[in-house]
């Protein structure tokens, strides 16, 4: 008995030391501004066909992602927690869709927990949060969206509900002063 | 012929025979508890013109009658709405106060658009993209099309819809401003947002058990809550603050009534015995009305019992008058003196309410039959049963009679010269300056705070319940929607030049076939170089434009009722009346009117535009029960003024010179109030005109007992009893908050006071003293 109360003692401070998702917050928002490059690719299954975009990105936490599309198109799209990009105008879904990918890349699990079951596995260094929805409404779209990442976030995939996958990959990340003026 | 009293005793009997019968088959029609109504719509006349706008009025008013709605502000938002949730969910015990509570987003949550809409998304385009094409066959839809496929954050669907159609349409409809937010439906005011229920009531909002366990529930939230505001709106809110308000004034105002009714009565009669003999007219007369008016119009309103109720108390006065003389004269009492006096009250009574039953209404019909059963019924127990029913008449009544005669009575007789010339100013000042007040607000006993919490509310949500709409009918489907749709263009048109108001309209959702077809061709110009355009900027596979292509191949309209049945559409079913007699029949509602001069100026547009073009119909809801009202006021004045007439023909068969004495209590009376409304600048309403309606059977009751000539102390104890009773009984009610019930008390209160003033001063032959024992044979 004293010996397994000892062992629980024991691993008490290592449960303490694990990294949770609050610890990943503080991680992600210790870089307020990020700049970096993109390559998306999304699998259509219903084509059985490829899209693949790449470009560079610049977000600012809690105020904007600025997507700016390099090939095939040159576009530049960007999202904000008010103002979902322009593709349709007003429309509450495209809204919605806005403010899940912000909060993914912002890694708002207090807001994401609402709609996912959120699960996290690895350290500091190399982690992964795996989110499954709680809702059968929104079963029907997402299936599984994955996160991974070390001191940036760096790779996102979503899979659809209809087979088609989404697969965001960030690479050259650099923190970046607020107000800097890089397009 | 047997002799007078055995027959007497026969008929007696008789009576009592029926009556055990009204009881039976009263016990029989109850068996399922009171058929009662309480629409005021029942009480109008049928408007055999527009039985499709009193359905367009029922299916608008329903939502609000059958639920309601909640707006909760606290600092904990989550917690307190669960708490709210749960207290409301266990409300009612046993009989559950509610049958569905929608609170949290996934109550709402629409579970996608439907799949008819998906497969119809080829022949649906909003504006925008419409004009789009035909500005350049859609060009420049290319470039968002491209944005959303690889934009990381919109779903890309290339095959099935490549331009996002269906989500530009169902943008545009989805204009709700309630939005989830922390797993709860949300509504956001200045930047707080506020959570909001629906609650669908399992029983009626006037069930006064429901009422009581929401106004409980609410009040428990509220104690543990008191951080948190709620806003409110819905029928039932309305109704509990008017059965609170009606509680609250019985156990003043009536008890209070009820009271002095008692002492003035002890006073008298010194017996409670005589007080219940005096009652039992009232109750038997009521026990003859209530089971034939269910017979005869098989379900009763309930303003016919509640001013039928009081009509019916006018037969207090049989009693009284017998009584009084019974007490008086005591052993020397004989009924034949005063049977002609009684039958000519009851007679002059009958007159005048069923002359209201040959009128057009409804309710007017049921109240008049109603009251003359009533009044009739009551008679034959006065006549019948008083006389046989032991009376221990105190010596001290008699004396009471003579005094107070002496007391009170008028200097001088009112002459025929001097009652012309009042007539003539009074009728010159009523002319002059006497309003009328047909506004619903009469019927709106609502508490000005909850009213301005719905108006609130209803602004918040955008959902008002809608009082002005087109009423738009055509032979077919297809012909019905491009009526609304050549409606909702000139809609349209006004809006853009600046005149503001939202418009409801169901061809925005389902546009007409011939429109259908156009929007479907101008897909196909979509389709064809634009979308060429877009697979291959956006290297997509080549076959992505035949198997786009082909599902233009059968597509399927989209009707009325698969709008109508889809999540979105549901929101809508307000506005579709389905089957007319005339073919089909919908709406097009107009909310967030302006108010004041510009309203009016719109109201006079829509009804331009109405009565231009076929099948429209412009109804003002507000407005038209005003109208109905107002009917129903001057329905009442005519047939009334109808029914004096021949009263004042029939009175001067018995009395001859005199009948104008006989009539000046009564009409003095009922001009007296008119007149003193005419000074004041009361306007004259639909519920003081009912008032009138009683000042008119008390005043002609005591004009034709004032002017008979025999037992004059008697009869003038007893007409002071009367009016002093019916000013108990209906002018407190003047002191009541609910406008309804003021009006009426008011007249009452004027009119009666009047009345007992003129009896005197117009009785024939005042100068001469009273023979209190003569038993003089009447003519």
């Amino acid at each position: 008995m004293t010996r397994l109360l000892a062992l629980l003692l024991c691993l008490l401070p290592a449960t303490a030391l694990a990294f949770g998702l609050e610890d990943l917050q503080r991680q992600l928002e210790a870089t307020p501004s990020l700049e970096g490059r993109f390559v998306q690719t999304r699998h259509l299954a219903d084509l059985d066909s490829q899209l693949e975009s790449t470009g560079h990105f610049r977000y600012e936490r809690d105020v904007r992602v600025v997507w700016t599309l390099e090939t095939p198109v040159e576009e530049r799209l960007e999202f904000s927690a008010d103002s979902p990009p322009e593709v349709a105008a007003g429309d509450r879904r495209q809204a919605e869709a806005a403010a899940l990918f912000l909060d993914l890349l912002q890694g708002h699990w207090q807001a994401l927990e609402e709609r996912f079951t959120l699960t996290l596995s690895g350290d500091a260094s190399a982690w992964r949060v795996t989110l499954r929805p709680r809702q059968a409404a929104l079963r029907q779209r997402i299936e599984e969206i994955r996160l991974r990442g070390g001191r940036y976030l760096e790779r996102l995939a979503l899979d659809a509900a209809n087979g088609d996958r989404l697969r965001v990959r960030l690479s050259d990340q650099r923190a970046v002063e607020a107000g800097d003026a890089t397009p | 012929m047997p002799p007078p009293d055995s027959r007497r005793r026969l008929l007696a009997g008789l009576w009592g025979t029926i009556l055990l019968g009204c009881a039976l088959l009263l016990g029989w029609l109850l068996r399922d508890g009171l058929p009662a109504d309480t629409r005021l719509t029942a009480m109008l006349p049928e408007d055999r013109r527009a039985p499709l706008v009193e359905r367009a009025d029922d299916q608008l008013g329903q939502a609000f009658a059958e639920r309601f709605v909640l707006l909760l502000d606290a600092p904990s938002l989550a917690e307190a709405a669960a708490d709210l949730a749960a207290t409301l969910q266990a409300a009612g015990g046993e009989r559950p106060l509610l049958e569905r509570l929608d609170w949290r987003a996934s109550d709402l949550a629409d579970g996608g658009p439907g799949e008819r809409l998906g497969e119809s998304r080829y022949r649906l385009l909003t504006g925008e993209v419409r004009r789009a094409i035909d500005a350049d066959g859609g060009r420049s839809l290319v470039a968002p099309a491209l944005r959303a496929l690889f934009s990381p954050a919109a779903p890309a669907d290339p095959v099935a819809d490549p331009f996002g159609l269906r989500d530009r349409w169902l943008a545009a409809r989805a204009t709700s401003p309630v939005q989830a937010r922390d797993g709860l439906l949300t509504v956001v005011d200045d930047d707080r947002s506020q959570a909001l229920m629906i609650g669908h009531l399992a029983a009626s909002p006037y069930d006064l058990a429901a009422q009581a366990s929401l106004t409980s529930a609410l009040d428990a939230f509220r104690a543990s809550h008191p951080e948190a505001t709620l806003t409110r709106s819905g029928l039932v809110f309305h109704a509990a603050a008017g059965a609170r308000q009606a509680r609250g004034e019985i156990t003043t105002i009536g008890l209070g009534a009820l009271a002095g009714l008692l002492g003035a009565l002890l006073a008298v009669f010194r017996s409670p015995r005589a007080i219940a003999q005096m009652l039992l007219p009232l109750a038997t007369g009521l026990l003859l009305a209530l089971p034939l008016t269910l017979l005869l119009f098989g379900r009763l309103h309930l303003l016919t019992l509640a001013f039928g109720a009081s009509l019916i108390g006018i037969a207090i006065d049989y009693a009284l008058h017998l009584q009084c003389r019974r007490a008086v004269q005591g052993r020397h009492f004989r009924l034949p003196s005063l049977l002609p006096a009684l039958a000519l009250g009851l007679a002059s009574s009958l007159v005048a309410y069923l002359a209201q039953a040959l009128t057009p209404m409804p309710g007017l019909r049921q109240m008049a039959v109603f009251a003359a059963l009533g009044l009739a019924g009551a008679w034959l127990t006065v006549v019948l049963w008083l006389p046989r029913l032991r009376l221990d008449a105190p010596p001290a009544t008699a004396r009471l009679a003579r005094g107070w005669w002496r007391r009170t009575g008028p200097r001088g007789g009112l002459s025929p010269r001097l009652a012309l010339v009042g007539l003539l100013l009074v009728v010159g000042l009523i002319a002059w300056r006497l309003d009328t007040d047909d506004s619903l607000a009469l019927l709106n006993p609502s508490p000005a705070e909850l009213l301005a919490e719905e108006r609130a509310l209803q602004a918040l949500l955008g959902r008002d319940t809608g009082r002005r709409y087109l009423l738009v009918t055509a032979a077919d489907e297809p012909r019905l929607l491009e009526r609304l749709e050549g409606l909702g263009t000139t809609l349209d048109r006004w809006r853009d030049q600046g005149a503001g108001f939202t418009v409801h309209n169901l061809a925005d959702s389902v546009p007409s076939p011939a429109r259908q077809a156009a929007d479907l061709e101008r897909v196909r110009r979509l389709y064809d170089e634009p979308l060429a355009e877009l697979v291959a900027r956006a290297g997509l596979p080549p076959r992505t434009l035949d198997r786009a292509r082909a599902r233009l191949e059968a597509v399927p309209l989209l009707d009325v009722e698969a709008w109508l049945a889809s999540p979105l559409g549901r929101h809508q079913r307000r506005l579709w009346l389905g089957e007319s007699p005339d073919g089909v029949a919908a709406l097009i509602l107009l909310t967030d009117l302006p108010a004041g001069d510009a309203a009016e100026a719109l109201d006079s547009r829509l009804q331009a535009l109405a009565d231009a073009r076929p099948g429209v119909t412009y109804v003002d809801r507000a407005a038209r029960l005003g109208r109905l009202l107002g009917e129903l006021r001057g329905q009442i004045a005519g047939w009334l003024g109808g029914a004096l007439a021949l009263l004042a023909l029939s009175l001067t068969w018995r009395y001859r010179g005199r009948t104008w004495r006989v009539l000046t209590p009564p009409l003095g009376g009922v001009l007296g109030v008119l007149g003193v409304y005419a000074l004041a600048g009361v306007p004259l309403n639909v519920f003081s005109q009912l008032g009138l309606l009683l000042v008119l059977g008390i005043g002609l009751d005591a004009g034709i007992f004032g002017a008979e000539a025999e037992g004059r102390a008697a009869t003038w104890l007893a007409i002071s009893l009367s009016t002093l009773t019916s000013l108990l009984a209906f002018g407190l009610l003047a002191f009541s908050a609910t406008p309804a019930l003021h009006y009426l008390g008011l007249s009452c209160l004027i009119g009666l006071a009047l009345v007992w003033c003129l009896v005197r001063w117009a009785a024939p032959g005042t100068e001469t003293s009273p023979a209190e024992t003569a038993d003089a044979d009447t003519p």
